[in-house]
């Protein structure tokens, strides 16, 4: 029983997983709430995949939405490639049963490649810090835009589609809410990757580059290649929810993964406080429901300000004032909270009374 | 065969000659110290032999093999540890952290393997829990293995810091002013846990110090250096003797 | 050739924008040690101000009666001082505050990079999406040099940015404030002790870098007359860059650095199709910073053991 209590939160999030699939398996969900589901998953995967840069190394990299980018086109790429009929690919070089089995290559791959392009970013790290490496990942996020919008093959400013198909492949196979299920699964691997590495003394070579990086290098610690790692790992996991994200919708556009999708997950870091695993995530859910409720709540403002004539009738609240909202929320709570909803705590560490039931550090 | 030998270092700084013509050489289980006045280079020396500095002319072997050109952490993993004349702990980590952190150099388990949580993993983990406990033991430190740094006391910091050194299980320790900013009972603690590791672990141990009390209790020979350059060398009791020392450290006009 | 020295000169007056956006950048720096994320946004407000000023000072009823010349006259310094007080703003109800409690560095650059979002978005959601077009403050004059067709208006860009870089270089080295200025980026606590407050410091910078943007912006507005809630934050975003290249916290650098990048871009576009822009100019200064990784007048970093 005692050994079993340490396990508690998985069994309950298993639990939860397993009523949530079940849900939308019989239609209990409709469309737009699992949409919303599987995008909170993805905004978990990219913000908690950032704060092991921007929290717990403490560097300031600024265009993690290139290397989602990445990892959307290539797990498009992929997807087209083994189950779709495209002029770039010619036929599916697999059978359509086959999808379910081989998606996890499909989102491997995708983790390959962005993690990869983390590479390119992690080398000059080594020898800048803070202000040019936001520079560098800046011009990253940029290079990787427009290098995908300068191949017209992949469809350029078009932008690229088809992966629909692999979705309604893995459905024919067996009717379940596979996106929802892989989305599950991404955030699951996302979360225990980063909770492994951090609570490992190899892992925690990162904090100790963030506090002290001549101490690091002086005591021991690899300095440089613990960078290129904690780069690739967090590049690859953002390449994750890339194709989890490309998946979802059907359909990716470079631009979409511009530096407003990287303000976003700065936006989640920052909000979560730095370095802190249990207060990333809250911020993720947060933020997505917070932009979510917002799209309902500016209209209703507009009709209630309107019919008491509170406003001009040439003037409509419109859906960019969410993006008013949230910085301004955000603002709001740095003067309130100046290191985030936890700082660099974990929720065990505010209630030490959760530690019996799980620990994230 | 020495354990450390140093032949000829020169580093310049643009135009500023820090060190000229150092060398230096010491034996296994010998515990020596440098000093000199403020500015004189001592830190420059410890800096190029713990690998932080590139030395402009000159050679660092350390156990037969030419260390310099090899970056920190692999002068590390070769059995030299050193202390900072500022305090550098990580302070968010607890102090146990910090010791098992200095064992970097020999966890012997890979990225795959902490991810994994494989067997190997939990091996080294557990060796390095050990060793980090039982120096804590050593060095008076067990009440304090859960706090984080920054919220001890400056003489508790410092033993951190020697006590994280220890972890790496170096073979030369090099100190770099380890009384600095201590008080008397913290200088006599100090001098003990200095004196019991060097006989426990067969240390070797260099030290930078200004404080005569901790020199002359504890350091077999001195060698002093001013503007870079190697004025004496020689017993504490000779050096303390020594008309050119005192020359560097009061002046011209004082005799 | 001919069509070479045209596109310098398009490069040189695209290049005094980022120039002057990239100053405001390199002061804020030097003095606090943040990346100002904002300051495009300043840039545009700067634009939308000079909008209103002038639109506001050539009122139809002729109210003033106010010739152009002289509007633009007027237009200028109270573009400058009105954009000044935006930056000023900013510094008080935004940074300071979160500065005075000790917050990480980075959560006040995350803090500018919120205040820059509001901005524009919040323009946007006020003025709402109709564009608006500055009135000609300056009738356009072409000259022809060698061939080569240099407007009145390019001239007046170019000629500006480079008076601004030598009033400035006066101000950073001569003046009382320039040296409080170049002290603090030294030694924070120790400026207090020479009896300069660092706050007022800290204001000057602020109100010097966004009055210099608000110049920039009338400018932009005039050579570019329809304006755009968005337009300050890519090309903030790359007068960053162009300061950060030039080496953050020197005044020369974000001179260098942003005639530099706008001559890559120019020559690009002139040459290639214009989609590589971006991909050719960042390309190029991320190599620069690679080969000089604390930009071209930036010094090298030290660690002191």
């Amino acid at each position: 029983m005692i050994r079993l209590q340490g396990y508690t939160i998985n069994i309950l999030m298993g639990i939860a997983a397993v009523t949530l699939v079940g849900l939308a398996h019989a239609d209990m969900l409709d469309g737009y709430t699992l949409q919303i589901i599987m995008l909170i998953g993805i905004n978990c995967v990219f913000a908690t995949s950032l704060n092991l840069v921007n929290g717990y190394m403490g560097e300031f990299s600024c265009g993690h939405g290139g290397f989602m980018c990445v990892g959307a086109y290539v797990g498009s790429l992929l997807s087209v490639m083994f189950f779709g009929d495209s002029k770039l690919f010619g036929t599916a070089l697999f059978p359509p049963d086959l999808a379910p089995f081989l998606f996890p290559l499909v989102l491997l791959g995708a983790m390959f490649a962005a993690a990869l392009a983390g590479l390119i970013v992690a080398l000059p790290s080594f020898k800048t810090r803070d202000d040019y490496l936001a520079i560098i990942t800046i011009a990253a996020n940029y290079i990787i835009i427009s290098i995908i919008e300068n191949i017209d093959a992949i469809g350029g400013p078009r932008g690229f589609s088809g992966m629909t198909k692999t979705v309604n492949a893995m459905r024919d196979f067996i009717d379940l809410p596979w996106m929802l299920i892989w989305t599950l699964i991404g955030v699951f691997v996302c979360v225990m990757v980063i909770r492994r590495l951090m609570t490992s003394t190899y892992g925690k070579g990162i904090s100790a580059i963030c506090q002290n990086e001549v101490a690091a290098e002086m005591m021991g610690v690899n300095t440089n290649r613990v960078k290129i790692m904690a780069f690739m790992v967090s590049s690859g996991l953002g390449g994750l929810s890339g194709a989890l994200y490309a998946h979802v919708y059907g359909y990716v556009n470079a631009q979409t993964f511009g530096l407003l999708k990287s303000t976003e997950g700065l936006v989640m870091v920052y909000l979560g406080g730095m370095g802190s695993i249990s207060g990333v995530l809250m911020a993720a859910i947060a933020f997505t429901l917070l932009v979510e409720v917002l799209r309902f709540v500016l209209p209703w403002l507009n009709t209630a300000l309107h019919s008491i004539n509170l406003l001009p009738s040439s003037y409509q609240v419109d859906q960019i004032w969410t993006w008013v909202f949230i910085p301004l929320m955000l603002i709001l709570l740095m003067h309130r909270r100046p290191e985030g909803l936890l700082g660099n705590r974990e929720l065990t560490d505010i209630f030490p009374s959760l530690k019996r039931w799980f620990t994230l550090k | 065969m020495p354990l450390l030998k140093i032949f000829s270092l020169t580093q310049r700084f643009g135009g500023l000659q820090a060190l000229s013509d150092f060398s230096f050489q010491m034996e296994e289980h010998e515990l020596v110290g440098l000093i000199g006045p403020n500015g004189a280079g001592k830190t420059t020396v410890f800096n190029i032999v713990s690998g932080f500095y590139k030395p402009t002319e000159g050679s660092v072997v350390f156990d037969r093999k030419q260390i310099n050109g090899l970056k920190p952490h692999q002068i590390t993993a070769l059995g030299m540890a050193r202390t900072f004349q500022n305090i550098r702990l990580w302070n968010n980590l607890t102090v146990m952290d910090n010791l098992r952190l200095a064992g970097y150099a020999w966890l012997g388990y890979n990225f795959w393997s902490a991810i994994l949580r494989t067997k190997r993993y939990w091996q080294a983990e557990k060796d390095i829990d050990n060793h980090a406990r039982e120096i804590l033991e050593i060095m008076e430190l067990t009440d304090y293995a859960e706090e984080f740094p920054k919220n001890l006391p400056y003489g508790l910091q410092r033993r951190v810091e020697l006590a994280r050194a220890l972890v790496s299980k170096p073979r030369l320790l090099l100190l770099d002013e380890p009384a600095a900013g201590l008080n008397s009972a913290d200088v006599d603690d100090l001098i003990r846990h200095i004196r019991w590791i060097h006989d426990k672990f067969k240390l070797s141990i260099w030290m930078i110090e200004h404080q005569m009390k901790v020199v002359t209790a504890l350091c077999q020979r001195l060698t002093v250096i001013d503007f870079g350059c190697i004025i004496a060398t020689g017993t504490p009791e000779e050096i303390q003797n020594n008309p050119s020392v005192i020359k560097a450290y009061l002046g011209d006009e004082t005799l | 050739m001919e069509f070479f020295l045209q596109q310098c000169v398009n490069a040189l007056q695209w290049g005094s924008f980022y120039a002057l956006i990239a100053l405001g950048y390199t002061l804020v720096y030097g003095v606090l040690r943040l990346i100002n994320f904002a300051h495009g946004d300043v840039f545009m407000v700067g634009a939308y101000l000079a909008f209103f000023v002038s639109t506001g000072l050539l009122a139809p009823e002729g109210m003033f009666g106010f010739s152009r010349e002289i509007v633009l006259i007027l237009t200028i310094p109270l573009t400058m001082i009105l954009t000044s007080m935006v930056g000023v703003t900013l510094e008080r109800v935004a940074y300071r505050p979160l500065m005075r409690k000790g917050a990480h560095r980075l959560y006040v650059v995350i803090t500018a990079l919120m205040c820059g979002l509001i901005l524009e978005n919040g323009n946007l959601a006020l003025l709402g999406a109709s564009r608006r077009t500055l009135p000609t403050l300056l009738d356009k004059t072409v000259y022809n040099i060698g061939g080569i067709a240099v407007t009145n208006l390019k001239l007046l860009v170019v000629f500006t940015a480079v008076l601004v870089f030598f009033a400035l270089y006066f101000i950073v080295t001569r003046t009382r404030m320039g040296m409080a200025m170049r002290a603090v980026s030294w030694d924070r606590f120790a400026l207090p002790l020479m009896g300069i407050p660092l706050e007022q410091v800290v204001v000057f910078t602020f109100a010097l870098g966004s009055s210099i943007a608000g110049l920039g912006g009338l400018l932009f507005a005039m050579s570019y007359p329809v304006l755009d809630p968005y337009m300050g934050a890519m090309t903030g975003w790359k007068a960053f860059i162009a300061a950060v290249v030039g080496g953050i916290g020197d005044v020369r650098g974000a001179f260098v650095g942003g005639f530099l990048l706008a001559f890559v871009e120019i020559m690009v576009a002139a040459f290639l199709p214009s989609t590589f822009r971006d991909l050719f100019a960042f390309s190029v200064l991320l190599f620069i910073l690679w080969q000089r990784p604390t930009g071209i007048f930036g010094k090298p970093l030290t660690t002191k053991i």
